[in-house]
């Protein structure tokens, strides 16, 4: 079932700059999916367009057979509850604990008075812990959030959106920031949530060969264009040189060898 | 500016070190103007003793008569028109004109900052705002508290609104700009999870700049005491600083004043002393 369609849209900045044209694809429930692209191809927009978080210039994202472009303020909340986000720099309140961190996800559902003082059900609370146990936190629920690692920071934000109940989960640059053991825990938790709980990923990432690895499919976009559209088995070395460019070549990772493992 | 042609390249400037010593700081236009107007200030200053008319005052004399003055104002000082517990009553009037002012002015800036900072809503409210309140500031309290007595008549009353007027205008600047402080990412964050305006101020707004709010309403208490003290004379507010008026104008008592100083100073202290505490606990625990 198709859980996210992306049509004919496009997004310009200014007069001049266009951020996005014509972009087409479609997500399916559960689906993995990366978009790959050098710096500046028009990811993070695309990501945040989808929760219009940036409002496109023109086209139609239709995400659980509603036109998220015509939504109202209050319709565009309730979808945004449904959507979870997480980002390169974690962007958690770094003054409060990680268990108030979580919680933050709920805000959305609850009323402005609730969430403003910080008043949450005991089921929310419950919920927040377990949450928090699965993704390896559980020792330091009670810890500020800036005296975290990053990794660990980064698991306190898939915990913030996870306790959203999405359906689906946009990371923006999740491991961007994060040394190669912190990245494969957090890409193995990302893989593992998606698989187990069915929720559709939706991952922005700068490493070809994490994309690969991971994903179901793989969407590569270059100046705002989407430039390949298929599985990592299909991915051909042209389609790499097409997505980065003609520096292509020198690209530090062995396509062949991610085919073999 | 030609920045470029002072410029000397590493491999230059280590031929020349034999000769001549590194320079760390180049002689840009702006050095040169902040050493000329420093020059001149200096000479001002110098010049300016020399050619003060000072009329059939002789110099040293009036220095002896100033030392005798500050001797008696604080090694004499004593009890006259007033016992210690009257004083001490006084000082916590002062402190109390200080207290409710800063309280008032917080309370209303936290709101007038939400709508200042320029990360919160647009950058035209935020500029009228400032604009606004960098006009209040820069008139003082005292004339501020003389303008509303023309409404509310000399006495607490216009010392309370013209001091909280002040404050605000104050208060809205450092916590609009801790606010802007505020990393724009963690506002996205409880954006796109559906957080309204009032969730994300409480929940994230605030907490993350707490810290500097504390001190910076800590300062301005401070300040808010040193201006009760003044108002108490200069507006009839009351207090400490009523009998500081009392005691130099009316009575001429220069060691009263002494201990009136003496009690100044002593609550100086103690703020001082405790908002260093307490400033300490907060960022170890906040």
């Amino acid at each position: 079932m198709t859980l996210l369609e992306v049509n004919h849209v496009s997004k310009q900045f200014g007069n001049e700059t266009k951020a996005l044209s014509d972009v087409n694809f479609s997500v399916s429930e559960g689906e993995f999916v990366s978009i790959i692209g050098p710096s500046g191809a028009g990811k993070s927009t695309l990501l945040r367009c989808i929760n219009r978080m940036i409002d496109a210039s023109n086209g139609e994202i239709i995400f659980d057979n509603m036109n998220v472009m015509n939504l109202k303020k209050k319709e565009l909340k309730m979808v945004r509850t449904k959507i979870g986000m997480i980002f390169q720099h974690y962007n958690l309140v770094n003054r409060l604990s990680v268990i108030e961190n979580t919680l933050h996800g709920n805000l959305g559902k609850k009323s402005t008075i609730a969430g403003a003082l910080g008043l949450y059900s005991q089921e929310e609370k419950e919920q927040a812990v377990k949450i928090l146990s699965t993704l390896g936190l559980d020792e330091h629920i009670y810890k500020r959030a800036d005296q975290l690692s990053g990794g660990q920071k980064q698991r306190v934000g898939i915990a913030r959106a996870l306790i959203q109940n999405p359906r689906m989960m946009l990371c923006d640059e999740p491991i961007a920031s994060l040394d190669p053991n912190s990245a494969k825990v957090i890409m193995d938790h990302l893989r593992n949530i998606s698989t187990t709980m069915g929720i559709t990923v939706l991952v922005n990432l700068h490493q070809v060969d994490v994309a690969l690895k991971y994903s179901d499919r793989v969407i590569g976009i270059n100046h705002g264009q989407v430039v390949f559209n298929g599985t990592p088995k299909d991915i051909t070395k042209d389609d790499i040189q097409r997505i980065y460019g003609s520096e292509a070549e020198d690209l530090i990772f062995d396509i062949g060898g991610i085919h073999a493992s | 500016m030609d920045v470029n042609e002072q410029v000397v390249s590493g491999e230059q400037m280590l031929k020349e070190q034999s000769s001549k010593p590194i320079k760390i700081k180049l002689l840009t236009k702006s050095t040169i103007a902040i050493r000329i107007t420093l020059l001149a200030l200096a000479f001002l200053t110098v010049y300016a003793f020399f050619s003060f008319d000072y009329k059939e005052i002789d110099f040293g004399e009036a220095m002896l008569a100033t030392f005798a003055n500050i001797k008696a104002m604080f090694f004499e000082a004593h009890f006259n028109h007033f016992t210690f517990t009257h004083a001490l009553y006084q000082v916590l009037i002062t402190l109390g004109l200080a207290f409710l002012t800063t309280i008032f002015g917080a309370v209303i800036a936290v709101f007038l900052g939400l709508l200042a900072a320029e990360n919160l809503t647009s950058k035209r409210v935020s500029a009228g705002i400032k604009g606004i309140v960098a006009f209040i500031r820069a008139v003082p309290t005292v004339l501020w508290v003389l303008i509303f007595a023309v409404a509310a008549g000399l006495g607490s009353v216009a010392a309370v609104i013209g001091m909280t007027f002040h404050s605000v205008s104050y208060l809205v600047k450092a916590y609009s700009e801790s606010f802007e402080e505020l990393d724009n990412g963690v506002i996205e964050a409880l954006q796109s999870s559906g957080a309204s305006f009032w969730q994300i101020i409480f929940q994230a707004v605030i907490p993350s700049s707490l810290t500097y709010m504390i001190s910076w309403t800590f300062l301005r208490f401070e300040i808010n005491f040193a201006v009760a003290v003044a108002m108490g004379a200069a507006a009839g507010a009351g207090g400490i600083g009523f009998d500081m008026f009392m005691a130099s104008n009316f009575y001429l008592d220069i060691r009263e004043i002494g201990t009136i100083t003496y009690f100044i100073l002593a609550i100086a202290i103690l703020l001082e002393v405790f908002a260093t505490k307490f400033k300490k606990k907060l960022r170890v625990n906040g």
